[in-house]
């Protein structure tokens, strides 16, 4: 599995600084938080560092009022719902096809509208996307799946989405789920084992499927065979909230707080948890396990919270730790990559237990919830799935 | 409504010792001898069966070579109207449901039940005909072991006009044995992966002697709310090695299609690599 990075507001200048370091890797563009100039022009820069480049389309809401969206020419201007018919699709992929040839990129993200509940409409809508898609390009097409939580939640509608992929014949899946309830972490056993269901039983198809606005929750999503997660910086990038791709929204930056990842815990903390953690002398279990030089600043004072360790080095620690996780997260084996993952939650909820016995919590980002709808989840793929992921685990 | 079996040896002066042998809904079965075929059986389709039995006619010409053989099709008026007639193959031998009540079936017959079953369904599915109710009382062990399948009159054949509702709320199915996709009437869903979710749960019967699904249900309701919800336990057996025949059986019995193997040849493909890692024939 490989970590995408998902492009969110103000991360031009780190995916740029990331994927050099990496040595490449994958950038998914956001027409959202991206003028048209800009797009274009950090593609060709991120081209440059031998990264590749996909352009998410960000339809999942096709009467968003966003400036920066609308301002697109891929974008309707009068969308309803009767008029936008296969003349109005083919125009939006003609548009939307060239600025992916412009930038460079390899693969066509074709737009999806979120379902809130997958019926024949949003089926019907789905299919005529793609034929627009496949009358427009020969470039390999990524089929978007936006879907609420509920409908993530329902295993009819989750046979119904697999039922359409089988009945296309696309080269990928872009996976976009909204999480239940807009928390940030899920502790919905139900929604997590569906949402492996769902890739894996795409990736027994044969498509490549990429999970998008992801966090370190989806590292398990390695069992299921996925090919990449997308992740960035800002919370509304690590997990799918459809309310920023309306102009009401506040941005995040408003509410900025700068939150250490402990890789080891898959949580996230305050600095203020961490100068507690110093003095109660619990901070060693924090520090960052695989080690991040952007996280060595902030372990070397003794009240990290003066350290100065900046929101940049927050993020810059908590992308490059996290490719260090998807690097290691898919062992040669189905068998072997279901025990490290076990073995990695075993050991998360040890930690977690033992910081919250010395009241050191994560609050909205700690992981400690999470960790038991991530082991239902897999045990089900396990059930479910298991046999036939293990026996076709290196095709 | 019967059947005179005098009356009816008067009809078909060429067969002898006529025996009537089974009596379903939709017709009556009869053992008989022919002069050229020796053993033969003789199906009398009651009136308002025949649409079914060319269904099931259509489908046995399909798929021939685990079906008995069919060897003459004909009509005669009788008191009760217009009787279809069929002579077909008699398979000497034992129903597996009937094998059964003597217990489950140890390891060379179990996996040659699998063989038999998977390839059959690899024969029907490459000709677009699901037979759709695959279970232990239509299936046939004859004296060699081999496994022939009988009964294709709810057989669907894909390039044929089905014969169900498209808003029937439950399409045709034995309870216990239909995939869910079939007794909610998924049209859409219902492919080979539904035969081999019945083969599934019928070699599971096969090798623990009860069907779970069945076993203690209150009600037919109660058999499809099990057969949607339950997960049967994992098969533990002693002669399967690296838990690879558990595997294939808990991964046909799976609540969705998408979640079995993606096409009976498929299916077959992996029963045939467990089988030679097992050291079955």
């Amino acid at each position: 599995m490989e970590l995408f990075l998902q492009l969110g507001f103000g991360m031009m200048g780190l995916s740029k600084d990331l994927i050099s370091m990496w040595g490449g890797g994958t950038v998914i563009l956001s027409p959202r938080d991206l003028e048209p100039i800009q797009i274009e022009k950090i593609g060709a820069e991120l081209l440059s560092l031998n990264g590749k480049n996909l352009v998410d389309p960000q339809f999942y809401l096709p009467r968003s009022d966003h400036h920066r969206l609308t301002s697109y020419n891929y974008w309707p201007q009068n969308y309803d719902t009767q008029g936008f018919d296969d003349s109005n699709r083919e125009k939006m992929l003609e548009a939307l096809v060239a600025l992916n040839y412009k930038i460079g990129t390899c693969e066509v993200i074709v737009p999806g509208e979120r379902a809130e509940e997958v019926e024949d409409l949003w089926l019907d809508s789905q299919v005529a996307l793609l034929k627009a898609a496949q009358n427009t390009t020969d470039i390999p097409l990524i089929a978007t799946i936006c879907l609420s939580s509920e409908a993530v939640r329902s295993n009819e509608q989750i046979n119904s989405v697999i039922q359409l992929a089988e009945s296309q014949s696309v080269y990928g899946y872009y996976l976009v789920l909204e999480h239940p309830g807009n928390t940030y972490l899920v502790n919905d056993p139900q929604w997590m084992a569906n949402s492996l269901d769902l890739a894996a039983g795409l990736r027994r198809i044969g498509a490549k499927v990429i999970i998008g606005y992801s966090n370190q929750q989806q590292l398990i999503m390695a069992c299921a065979g996925v090919t990449a997660i997308a992740s960035g910086t800002w919370m509304n990038v690590r997990s799918f909230f459809p309310g920023k791709f309306r102009s009401s929204y506040e941005e995040e930056i408003k509410r900025r707080a700068i939150w250490y990842y402990c890789p080891q815990a898959l949580s996230e903390y305050t600095l203020p948890y961490l100068d507690i953690s110093a003095r109660l002398g619990l901070l060693a279990e924090l520090m960052p396990d695989p080690a991040s030089v952007y996280a060595e600043q902030l372990f070397s004072s003794p009240q990290p919270s003066a350290s100065g360790w900046s929101e940049s080095l927050a993020f810059r620690h908590y992308l490059s730790t996290l490719h260090a996780q998807v690097s290691r997260s898919t062992p040669n084996e189905f068998d072997e990559t279901v025990i490290y993952h076990k073995g990695f939650l075993d050991r998360a909820q040890g930690l977690l237990q033992y910081l919250r016995e010395n009241e050191i919590k994560g609050l909205t980002r700690d992981f400690y919830e999470a960790v038991d709808a991530n082991r239902a989840a897999l045990i089900t793929l396990e059930r479910t799935h298991g046999p036939l992921l293990k026996r076709h685990w290196n095709e | 409504m019967g059947i005179n079996v005098d009356w009816l040896a008067n009809n078909f002066s060429d067969l002898s010792n006529l025996k009537l042998i089974g009596e379903g809904g939709q017709k009556w079965v009869f053992i008989c001898t022919h002069p050229k075929y020796n053993q033969i059986v003789l199906k009398l389709i009651k009136p308002g069966g025949e649409q079914r039995l060319m269904r099931e006619i259509e489908a046995v010409r399909r798929v021939p070579s685990c079906v008995p053989t069919i060897h003459d099709i004909g009509v005669f008026e009788s008191e009760l109207g217009q009787l279809v007639w069929i002579l077909e193959d008699y398979i000497d031998g034992r129903t597996l449901s009937d094998l059964l009540k003597d217990g489950p079936l140890a390891k060379t017959r179990v996996l040659k039940l699998a063989h038999d079953l998977l390839c059959a369904a690899v024969e029907a599915e490459a000709r677009n005909v699901f037979h759709r109710d695959i279970k232990p009382d239509n299936i046939k062990l004859d004296h060699t072991g081999k496994a022939w399948l009988l009964d294709f009159g709810i057989a669907r054949i894909l390039d044929m006009e089905s014969r169900t509702l498209t808003d029937a709320v439950s399409g045709p199915h034995s309870p216990g044995y239909g995939a869910p996709e079939q007794f909610r009437n998924r049209k859409k869903d219902i492919d080979g992966r539904a035969d081999l979710f019945a083969i599934g749960v019928t070699i599971y019967e096969a090798i623990s002697g009860s069907n779970p699904f069945i076993v203690g249900a209150r009600d037919r309701l109660e058999i499809l709310r099990r057969v949607e919800t339950i997960q049967l336990p994992r098969l533990t057996l002693d002669w399967d090695v690296n838990s690879a025949f558990a595997d294939l059986i808990s991964s046909l019995m799976q609540k969705f299609p998408y979640q079995r193997p993606t096409s009976c040849r498929e299916a077959y493909n992996w029963f045939l690599e467990i089988n030679e890692l097992l050291g079955g024939n």
